[in-house]
């Protein structure tokens, strides 16, 4: 799949990572396969997003980018250079500080025993040797204010003392601290209330332009993609099958699982019935998405998968 | 308006900590008529739960009713103790909670635990508890050959059609769903809804539907109560809250929706809470 953005001189700018023709098998009778032939390109200061159900693969995508699972086949690029295989104790250290995560739940995430002046200087102690402790801390507070959190307020606080989405403000600090070219996070507002998520993903659109950084947005919530993400990716059985500018997925889906999907997608205002029954039309769609099909061109910078059977418009 | 099915009035229940009492819920009142689904939805720690749960009884300690009454069905269930209690909960109303994937107990087949549920309630007669089973297990989507296995091998959402028809067991006239769908995938979910919205239909019960999700909520209710910091602060047909919220916290809540037909890439500056 191509996702390239094409600028106004007609070269493509390098992408901060990529990842192409990637598959992830893990063993078992018989083996699994999480991932097969995943091709995506993050741009710095655009976001992409990854959309998938449980089991689609998304979460082992992140995974494979922080180097927690190793790929079974293809390469992962960073910066223009082949990072599949990275060696030693230095490389690795480099690749996690331009790669960094932001994990789903913001109450694991931070160590209750510590503050969280503690969470942001000791990634910059690792990362930045260079910086006395004075530096480190005023570097803390700049990096609250970043993710809209008073430092007098919040530095000297535990997580417990702090809210859920405040957590994942601290969080998305930390991940930043090291001045990471790419951020992964890996539904970064799924375990908080509606009520504040929408602000959590204006923070990280915002970091991610002013900043320039290249974002990987990873969610079930198809609904949430437009917030934060130029792009969009639909992934189901550990395959893209459609990714285009997220406008155009969302508004004219080519895929019948994409449709599927923004189907579901609780709507408000529109009581269950209107439209008839789901059931029916997922048992057809998951049947002919499954299987591995081409992925052709549908439109400018649009890609869907062929399927086995022509299903019906919804 | 018919008479309603549940009417709760100045439900007040408070949390005992070691040195005061914590009001979790604060002189909440609300009706649901006969075979009316009402959504009760607000943020984390609102209460939307410790109100579920004093419908159902299921406070204990430190949780207290420390006042209001609430009737269901000309039963003051608030007065229900011991036995009676045990009784009446399940034949007259039932609970699907939000961890109902993991309530399945993983060391009996899902036969064995349809078997306990009727026994506990009075129905011994084998034949009878093995023809009800396969019949509300095929109510949820489910063959009834699949009573012989345990539940790690259904998936999540089949876990939770098993629970639901569980609820349904004793065809009670409430059942309370807090949060039934929400740890599923969106497509499961409205499968799961659509199926519930039907059994409805057909069976006649009402639901007491918790929720965060105001979108999901808007279309499976009849009637949607928002509650804030304990209270109930508004209640209306889905339509009509939305057309004209009448309390400024709920038309926050609304706004607060991802929407799909929203402007591409809006960047607020809104501060953070």
């Amino acid at each position: 799949m191509s996702m390239t953005p094409t600028s106004t001189n007609g070269t493509a700018p390098r992408p901060a990572l990529e990842l192409r023709g990637l598959s992830v098998t893990f063993p078992g009778r018989p083996p699994v396969k999480a991932l097969s032939d995943v091709t995506l390109q993050l741009h710095p200061g655009r976001a992409l997003a990854l959309v998938g159900e449980s089991g689609s693969g998304k979460s082992t995508a992140a995974k494979v980018l922080t180097r927690l699972v190793a790929p079974s086949d293809g390469h992962i690029i960073l910066d223009g250079q082949d990072a599949t295989r990275i060696n030693g104790r230095e490389a690795r250290l480099d690749y996690c500080r331009r790669v960094q995560m932001v994990f789903q739940d913001p109450f694991a995430a931070l160590n209750p025993a510590h503050t969280v002046a503690h969470h942001l200087v000791r990634p910059l102690a690792l990362h930045r040797p260079e910086l006395d402790a004075a530096a480190r801390l005023e570097r803390a507070a700049d990096l609250l204010r970043q993710v809209d959190l008073d430092p007098a307020a919040a530095l000297p606080k535990y997580p417990h003392e702090l809210s859920g989405g405040q957590r994942q403000r601290v969080n998305l600090a930390r991940a930043l601290a090291v001045e990471p070219q790419v951020v992964i996070a890996d539904e970064p507002t799924s375990m908080l209330d509606v009520s504040i998520r929408l602000s959590v993903l204006d923070t990280l659109n915002r970091l991610k332009r002013d900043r320039g950084i290249a974002l990987l947005y990873i969610t079930h919530d198809i609904a949430t993609a437009r917030h934060v993400a130029e792009e969009t990716a639909v992934i189901y059985r550990g395959r893209i099958v459609e990714a285009g500018p997220t406008d155009t997925v969302l508004r004219q889906p080519q895929h019948p699982y994409t449709r599927l999907l923004l189907d579901a997608v609780p709507r408000v205002g529109r009581p269950f019935g209107a439209t008839g029954r789901i059931s029916a039309e997922a048992e057809r769609v998951r049947a002919v998405s499954a299987g591995p099909g081409e992925l052709v061109p549908v439109g400018p910078g649009h890609l869907a998968r062929r399927t086995a059977a022509p299903v019906a418009n919804a | 308006m018919t008479t309603p099915l549940l009417s709760v009035r100045g439900l007040c229940v408070d949390y005992a900590t070691s040195d005061r009492l914590v009001r979790a819920a604060h002189e909440v009142s609300f009706d649901i008529g006969p075979g009316e689904v009402l959504g009760l939805a607000g943020e984390s720690g609102s209460g939307k739960s410790t109100v579920a749960f004093a419908v159902a009884r299921l406070h204990r300690p430190p949780a207290f009713v420390t006042g209001g009454t609430v009737m269901l069905d000309g039963t003051d269930v608030l007065a229900l103790e011991g036995e009676d209690l045990r009784r009446w909960r399940w034949r007259h109303l039932s609970v699907v909670l939000q961890s109902a994937m993991n309530a399945l107990n993983p060391l009996l087949t899902v036969e064995a635990q349809f078997r306990d549920l009727f026994e506990a309630h009075g129905i011994t007669n084998r034949t009878e508890i093995a023809d009800r089973s396969a019949e509300l297990v095929r109510m949820v989507g489910i063959s009834p050959d699949r009573l012989r296995d345990h539940p790690h091998r259904f998936s999540g959402g089949m876990r939770q059609r098993l629970v639901i028809a569980m609820a349904l067991a004793l065809s009670p006239k409430l059942v309370i769903m807090d949060e039934p769908t929400t740890a599923l995938d969106v497509v499961v979910q409205r499968e799961i809804l659509e199926e519930v919205a039907e059994l409805r239909r057909r069976l006649g019960f009402s639901v007491l539907f918790i929720t965060h999700d105001l979108a999901l909520m808007s279309q499976f209710c009849d009637r949607v109560g928002i509650m804030l910091n304990g209270q109930l602060v508004e209640t209306a047909a889905p339509s009509d809250m939305i057309a004209a919220p009448r309390h400024p916290y709920t038309a926050k809540l609304w706004a607060s929706l991802p929407r799909l037909d929203a402007d591409p890439l809006p960047l607020s500056k809104e501060a953070a809470p």
